[in-house]
């Protein structure tokens, strides 16, 4: 039995919540082989540069206007192509398991789109909306939703028959039965395809950044390596990766592994 | 509410071959009354609750309950399934509501009748914890619990107890007789567990290996609470095992495809010792 809350102060809490006790989404000892790895390599190419500049000069990006701009353009672009993916997918994955008849075609539909990389999709969104903001939402979309509809759709239609039974057996039937017993069973899978989501969604949002002239990370990354400037490179690289790994760590990972212990699958 | 079977076949396809699985089987549990069934495993013992709860319908025969033909589930006939089947995401008392919520009861009843059945099952105090966080034996509570809040007349009892430890398994027992004195719902209990068959049971059904079929039926004269050591409950204890350790014989020699002897030494040691307990 889990022990009775007690009261603590708010912040041990919240670092509680974040860090939990015996689960880490970043191991020190990763991190520091990273390090040390590039480190070395750095001494032995010279034209490399080590990971102290790289993270200088990374903070010092992080006072520059111009800079802090593109950061906040990308997370409010991926902030908006996010929940629109959460929406559409979850809400046609329900869709789809609700109606077989249209599951059976949609379906195939859904997979053929989650098939195709996110990065495929940003020519057809120049064409249709320019090199604009839409089109990169519009990439995004399209590189994230289909696996949350086929998780989704999976997880509706894959009720545990233990779970089926018990649940008949006491009278839920019809739409209270959809509501109240195939939803709650399929939230394991829908959060799963969720947090597959994100990291696809990120992908996409890099390359429509990439490939349009929309301000954000993509397309600074475009502009330093057109002027050759490696260390710059690098260091928007890095911080590419440490917003995935953090969002990832800390809401997507630890939100399934919350779910999995309680629906008793962990 | 009476139940009955009256010349109930049933069979499943299976990977394009047909599996017999009950052949004529008649029983009847009356109203009030609590009957065992036991056999051995795979003997389509669950079948039957499933019958009866309206989960399955036979290829031949009737399944009546009060001499209606069960056409699907109703809350009057509910179930006790062997892992519980708790629903994960919903608490302790969110489980025992599920099912009064389902038939319509308001907000404030459903939470006073579910909080009052388990008070019933000695669960008062975990009213808010996860089924992830129960023990076995707490989560069959709360799954008998769930099965008593709609006041079924009817309660399906499929292997509750085959998952515990025995301590657990004795005092869920003692419990169970307590709660069926006083609603006195007509109870039919499925175990592989012969001693706990005729331990509860007003009257004890033998079924045997597939296809299953009734091959005896013992009725329990002994006045509550019985005493394991009770002469004539040993006797009864012994009779089913004979029966039954023919039918165990026949389903090692399905498996294993050859001559298997149940150990004729099982039926001779004291039925105190380890007879019954995992049969």
């Amino acid at each position: 039995m889990s022990s009775p809350q007690r009261a603590r102060p708010l912040l041990v809490r919240w670092w509680e919540w974040l860090f939990p006790p015996g689960y880490a989404f970043l191991k020190p000892e990763a991190v520091g082989l990273c390090y040390l790895l590039w480190w070395v390599t750095s001494r032995v190419f010279p034209q490399w540069p080590s990971p102290n500049h790289v993270v200088a000069l990374l903070c010092g990006d992080l006072k520059d206007p111009v800079f802090t701009h593109a950061l906040l353009g990308s997370l409010a672009r991926m902030g908006v192509g996010y929940v629109l993916v959460m929406v559409l997918g979850v809400a046609g994955g329900i869709l789809l398991g609700r109606l077989p008849l249209i599951d059976q075609v949609m379906g195939s539909v859904a997979v053929a789109i989650h098939a195709i990389p996110g990065a495929a999709w940003v020519p057809l969104a120049i064409i249709w909306f320019g090199k604009t903001e839409q089109a990169v939402i519009f990439t995004i979309l399209l590189g994230a939703t289909g696996i949350v509809l086929v998780s989704t759709d999976t997880g509706i239609r894959e009720v545990p028959p233990m779970i089926q039974r018990a649940s008949r057996t006491l009278g839920a039937k019809g739409l209270r039965y959809f509501w109240f017993v195939v939803v709650p069973a399929a939230i394991p899978k829908i959060v799963e395809g969720l947090r597959l989501a994100w990291a696809f969604g990120w992908r996409a949002l890099m390359a429509g950044e990439l490939l349009t002239s929309v301000s954000g990370l993509g397309q600074l990354l475009n502009q330093v390596a057109k002027a050759q400037q490696l260390d710059q490179l690098l260091a928007i690289m890095l911080l590419i990766a440490a917003i995935g790994i953090f969002v990832d760590g800390l809401v997507f990972k630890r939100l399934e592994h919350e779910v999995r212990v309680r629906w008793g699958l962990a | 509410m009476q139940v009955a079977l009256k010349h109930v076949f049933k069979s499943f396809r299976h990977n394009g071959s047909t599996i017999e699985v009950l052949r004529d089987i008649n029983l009847t549990v009356e109203e009030g009354e609590f009957v065992c069934l036991v056999g051995p495993s795979g003997c389509g013992k669950s079948t039957i609750v499933h019958l009866i709860a309206g989960l399955e319908q036979p290829n031949a025969g009737k399944v009546l309950v009060d001499g209606q033909p069960v056409t699907g589930p109703a809350p009057s006939r509910t179930v006790v399934f062997q892992d519980a089947a708790l629903f994960p995401w919903l608490t302790v008392l969110g489980n025992v509501e599920f099912g009064l919520r389902m038939v319509g009861v308001s907000r404030v009843k459903r939470r006073t009748r579910a909080i009052e059945y388990l008070k019933l099952v000695h669960l008062s105090k975990f009213l808010h914890a996860y089924p992830h966080q129960l023990s076995g034996g707490m989560k069959q509570r709360v799954a008998i619990a769930r099965a008593l809040a709609l006041q079924p007349e009817v309660l399906l009892m499929d292997e509750p107890f085959a998952a515990l430890d025995a301590q657990t398994r004795a005092v869920l027992q003692n419990e169970l007789l307590e709660i069926w004195a006083l609603a006195k719902p007509t109870i039919l209990f499925v175990t592989h567990n012969v001693r706990e068959a005729t331990g509860l049971g007003d009257r004890v059904y033998v079924i045997s290996a597939r296809p299953g079929q009734i091959r005896d039926v013992h009725t329990v004269a002994i006045p509550r609470p019985r005493h394991a050591e009770d002469p004539q409950l040993l006797a009864h204890q012994h009779r089913i095992l004979g029966v039954l350790g023919e039918e165990i014989e026949k389903v090692l020699q399905e498996e294993l495809g050859e001559q298997v002897h149940f150990p004729e030494a099982q039926h001779e040691t004291p039925p105190e010792r380890s007879m019954g307990m995992h049969i």
